[in-house]
This record gives structure tokens, sequence and C-alpha cells, in this order.
């Protein structure tokens, strides 16, 4: 079979891509970055502008020009029109959507009393999901993009194990034990409360078994690998994936504004979401829009999601074992194939690159642990992209505010470390940097005093480019296979959720939701 | 009372299909031909839903499961309307299609140009079953022949 189509969509694609990155480069979008406030995205509209959109141009001719014959190429050449569909969507969304909503927010802030871009979440995570979400319901998801949209799993996999090169052993250990106990108990509790009510309820084994894999476990994902163990009925798989998809769309949007509503830091909520949403895709979903613009949240969101995909195997041994006891099946259980079948692989990559960053192949041990302090001259010295210098020493007018207050700081080491920010202007070192965020946090100076202070402290912490680039970079796959599942999501399965699934599925779910909420409030604390 | 010659019948086992299959049956007579119409809904192509954590394995056996139990309740059914069929002496010719089942009607009415055309009426609200339904307005829009609707049995 040849997989690719013959389309002049790939090329269209392309040229828009490269033109619009041309036009950044050249200045003449200038006006519009302003207007939308996205500067900070210069570099990469240009980056992934020029590369998306030479791959496409080249794939594109090919597709029109060849006669492509039947084979690995034609199959791997197939999927870069749908791989540049889904990222030209993510483009518009977040250089586009993502700051205009963010603007129109601000702007509707005064006649609201509320910025409803932040109460709702309207970020490029929860918008570009939407955009996929209304692409395959409302237009459809073209024939010649249909392979490519599939790559989107590929894409969230290798998010999740780049994800493994910003974990410290001892994050990793603290989150993994808490991960472990939390999702032990909600997991095996929700799945054995399912198989409790199926029970009392006299549901068949194969409606009950499908459903507690689905609404206990991860979802979507734990459905599929479990349908076929427990020989659940097509109604069944229906009912179990409709619900499911249902709840994981409804969790995505509610979790990020009951968070925001509790006042939750990024571990809580990490935490939260990791064990509370149903469906697995949902939880990198709501993290992200959590906290759009760093990932703190999902580096604790993904350890629990991973520790859900590593009870899978279990619960799906389980679960065969506890239909074979239950019904007449001509198979047997075979242990092995279950747990090597349904074993994630990707984890395994994630740990890998967990284990490389730890020795430090990738940037010193130091840069993981959020910004690093610099105050050289290279440091505080840069320039913006229009090549204007920008100094980031204290100004005379900073001394001056800070020279007022300094007889408000009586401690002799704080009043040393202030002396020589005045003399030099710039932070000297890191225990003075320490030293100086005492006397922020003790609100002695003035208001103005502590915006200098502030000032001071953020010109000599900086994050490793390369850290930078991996947390870039692993945003980039999360959105693009966050759209691409959004594109797979369609209204006709989630119009499935009923019967005696949903309703089980409703109780189950809002229990574990719930019950996750109070426990996390109660047990986990902000540091980690 | 309705003698067609060439009668199409779209059923898919639910109460009211089987209504409907009563009735296609009661108005074959020895010789009539029968044009049963099985649709598998297209929503089943959503049915891996957003599932990213499978190996490729995994996906396959259940995409392979979920076609075989398919094929299982399709034959399940057949078998019961068979056995009918049988003792009535009607030809019969099944057909599967998977699509929107409005869709997969029309296109299989133009091609084999029945006299009339049975179908159930649609799932009352609140009894299970999937969600997926024949567009009467389309249908009837599109339908050249005669079409007779089932109430929906009491």
């Amino acid at each position: 079979m040849v997989y690719t189509q013959k389309t002049p969509w790939t090329l269209v694609m392309g040229v828009i891509m490269v033109a619009y990155a041309y036009m950044v480069q050249s200045g003449v979008m200038e006006p519009l970055i302003t207007f939308l406030n996205t500067g900070r995205h210069a570099g990469e509209m240009q980056t992934l502008g020029y590369a998306f959109g030479a791959v496409a141009i080249l794939a594109g001719l090919w597709q029109l020009l060849a006669s492509p014959k039947e084979g690995q190429t034609d199959y791997y050449l197939s999927t870069v029109a749908g791989l540049t569909f889904i990222m030209l969507v993510a483009f518009i969304v977040k250089w586009g959507l993502d700051p205009l909503m963010a603007k129109w927010g601000r702007e509707a802030q005064p006649a609201l009393g509320f910025n409803f871009a932040n109460i709702l979440n309207l970020n490029y995570v929860v918008m570009g999901i939407i955009a996929g979400i209304i692409i395959v319901n409302v237009f459809k998801v073209p024939g010649w993009a249909q392979n490519g949209v599939r790559l989107s799993r590929l894409g969230l996999k290798t998010g999740v194990i780049l994800l493994g090169t910003l974990y410290s052993f001892a994050e990793l250990a603290q989150l993994g034990k808490l991960s472990i106990v939390l999702i032990g108990v909600f997991v095996l509790g929700s799945v054995g409360l399912v198989l409790w009510i199926g029970a009392r309820r006299n549901l068949p084994n194969s409606m009950t078994g499908v459903m507690s894999a689905g609404i206990g476990v991860c979802g979507v994902s734990a459905s599929v690998a479990a349908a076929p163990v427990v020989q659940a009925k097509s109604i069944e798989i229906a009912y179990t994936i409709g619900t499911v998809l249902l709840f994981g769309v409804v969790c995505m949007f509610l979790f990020p504004i009951v968070g925001k509503a509790l006042g939750m830091g990024y571990v809580q909520f990490g935490a939260w979401a990791g064990t509370g949403i149903l469906n697995s895709a949902q939880v990198a979903g709501a993290a992200l829009a959590f906290q759009p613009t760093g990932i703190e949240t999902l580096k604790v969101a993904e350890i629990f999601n991973i520790t859900r995909v590593l009870f899978l195997p279990i619960i799906v041994l389980w679960l065969a074992l506890w239909y074979v006891r239950r019904e007449v099946v001509t198979e047997r259980v075979d242990v092995m194939q279950v747990i090597v079948g349904k074993f994630p692989v990707f984890v395994l990559g994630f740990i890998l690159m967990f284990l490389l960053s730890s020795t430090g192949i990738f940037a010193p041990a130091r840069h993981y642990q959020g910004a690093y302090f610099d105050n050289s001259d290279k440091a505080l010295i840069k320039k913006d992209r229009s090549g204007k210098e920008i100094n980031n020493y204290l100004k005379d007018a900073d001394v001056e505010t800070l020279r007022k207050d300094a007889e408000k700081v009586k401690r002799e080491d704080q009043r040393a470390a202030l002396q020589r920010l005045i003399d030099n202007k710039k932070v000297m070192s890191e225990d003075d940097d320490a030293t100086l965020r005492g006397i922020i946090n003790a609100k002695i100076m003035s208001k103005e005093g502590t915006a200098v202070l502030n000032k001071a402290h953020r010109a000599v912490r900086h994050t490793a480019a390369k850290i930078a680039m991996f947390r870039d970079l692993i945003a980039w796959f999360f959105t693009f296979g966050l759209v691409g599942l959004g594109m797979q999501i369609t209204a006709a399965s989630i119009r499935q959720a009923g019967g005696q699934p949903l309703v089980i599925g409703s109780i189950v779910g809002v229990i574990k939701a719930v019950g996750s909420l109070i426990v996390v409030m109660m047990l986990v604390s902000e540091t980690v | 009372m309705l003698t067609p010659a060439r009668l199409l019948l779209a059923s898919h086992g639910t109460t009211g299909a089987r209504a409907a299959e009563k009735m296609a049956l009661d108005l074959c007579r020895a010789g009539t031909e029968l044009f049963h119409l099985i649709v598998v809904p297209d929503l089943w192509g959503g049915m891996m839903g957003d599932d990213w954590l499978n190996n490729a394995s995994t996906r396959a056996a259940y995409g392979k499961y979920v076609e075989a139990q398919l094929a299982r309740e399709i034959e399940q059914h057949r078998e019961m309307l068979g056995q009918e069929i049988k003792t009535r002496g009607v030809r019969c010719h099944t057909k599967v299609l998977l699509g929107k089942p409005e869709l997969c009607l029309i296109e299989h009415a133009a091609e084999i140009k029945p006299d009339l055309v049975v179908i159930g009426s649609p799932r009352p609200a609140g009894t299970s079953g999937l969600r997926s339904r024949m567009r009467l307005e389309k249908l009837v829009g599109a339908l050249a022949v005669p079409l007779l609707i089932v109430p929906y049995p009491k």
C-alpha cells in the first residue's frame, strides 16, 4: 500500500511557514509582534518556521512530483504532511491566539472585574487541544494529514523521555515515593471500588473489568489494554471510552480552575492532576494549562502519570486472573506476555535520559537547581533583538534608593552585603544574594528599596541555556502531542458515554478527584 | 398491502431494528429478494480515543479484538435472522458497510434499487445502546424509493 497522498497542502504550509519566519526576521511582522507582545518568541518563530517550513517544502515537492513506491520511505514521508499541519495549528495558537487572549483578558478586566483569559486558562495548551477537537469534529482531519496526526503519540512520549533530563536524584526519589503512595492508594482503591460496585449491581464481568481499568488506572489507554483481556462487548467498550473521554476533557478544564482558586502550588497541583484525572492524556494538558510558562507542574504530574502507567501491566494481569476465575475462557493467561506486552517502553527512555543528565553530560549539576548565579559582565550586559545594549547593573537612582533605606538594616551581615551591592552596583556573591533575599523577605526596606533588591537579584540569576532549550523543546513536544491528540477526540465517541459506566464512572471519578484533592492539600507541601 | 419484489432492510440487532426485521419478513412473499444491510457506525474509528501510552502491539491487539467482537455480534445477529428467513423461503443477501448509517443506506439503495426500504424507529431516550442514529431528513431527501419506518415496540 502506498501511503503518500498527492496534495499541494504540504507545500503550501511549508511556504507559509518559511514566509512567516522571513517576515519576522526582516522586521515586517514587528508591528504585530509588538501588538501581541510576543517579542520573546521571535527567535523560535524564525528557527521553527524555517526548519519545519523547509522540511515541508521538500516533502511537499516530493509528494507532488515523485511517484512513491510501497515501503518505509513512503510511509515515513507520508507523515510529514500531518506533522506540518499540527505544527501550523500550534504556531497559530501559541504565537497568535494565546497572546491575543491574554491581551483581551487584560483589556476586559476593568469592565468584567476579572481576567477571563486567566480564569478560564485560555493559554496555548488548552486552546491547542480545543483547536484539535474542533478540527476533527467540525472540519475532519484531511486524509493526507491522518498518518502524521498519529505521530502525536510519539511527540508526547518523546516529551516525557526528554523530561527525564530535568530531574535531580532528590526530586525523583521524593516525587517517586509520593506518587507510589498516592497512585497506589487511589488506583488500586478505584479499581477495587469499581469491581465491588460491579458485583453489587450484578453487572457482566466483562463490563466491570474494562470499566475498572479505564476508570481506575489511566483512562482510554487502560481500556484499550484491558478490553481484549476481559473480553469486553463492543457496547461496553464504547460506554467506557466515551465516559473516560468525557470526564478527561471536563477535568482538563476544571482542574486548573479549581487549583488556582484554591491557591495550589506547582507540586500540589501536579500531584492532584496526576492522581485525580481519569485519562492520562489530559494530565499533561491540565498541568500545562495550570502553568503554561513553566514546566514545574508538568514535571510533577508526569511522574505521577509514569507511576500510573507502570501500574498498568499489574492491573491488567490482576483483571485477567480475576476474569479467568469468573468466566469460562479457552485461553490461558500468560503472565509474562501480559507484563512484557503492556510494559511502557518509553519509560526506559525517560530513565535513560535521567541517568545521562545526572552524569552532567547536558549541563553542570548546579544548572538544574532552578536559576544559577552569574554576576559577570557577560551575564549582566546583553543586547536585545534590535541590537540595543541592555545593562543590568543598578542605575544611580537605584543606588540612591538603597542608600536611603540602608539605615533600616540592622544585622551586620545584611548591612555588609547591602554595602557591597551599593559599591559595585551588582550582587557580588551567591552568599550575598541569599543575605539580600533575607532583607526582601523580612520586608525591612521601603517598597522602592525592595523593588531594587529584587531587580539586583534577577540580574544575577539565570537559567542555563541548555536547560532553557530542553524546557522549550519539551514544551513544544507536549504542545505538538496534545494538539494532535485533540484531533483524535471525536464527539461521536464522547457521545457514547452512558449506561452503567457513566453512573459508576461518575461516582468513582468524583470520589477519586475529591479524595485526592483532600489528601494532597493535607499531606503535600509545596517543596520537594 | 405492500408486496415488494426487492426489499432493503437496514437493521443492527437493537429492539427497534428487530421490529423492523419482523415487519420486513411479514412483507416478504415466496420469491421476494431481501437485501439485509448492517452498518458498523464510523464512530468505531475514534474508539481508541486519545490513547498514547500503549505500545503498537497493544493497540494492534485491541484493534483486532474490536473488529473480531463486532464481527461476532454481526454474525449472531445474522444467525437469528437467518432462521426466520429460511422458514419463509426468502432469498437473502447480506451486506456489511462501515460508515454513517444514512449514507450507507442511501448508497446501498442506489446500488440495488429496491422497491421498498424498511428501517426501525430511533431508540427512545433513556434506553441503552450505541448513540448512532439515521439522520432521517437526509435519508428521506435522498432515497428514491418508499421508506417504511416501523414504530418502536411498546
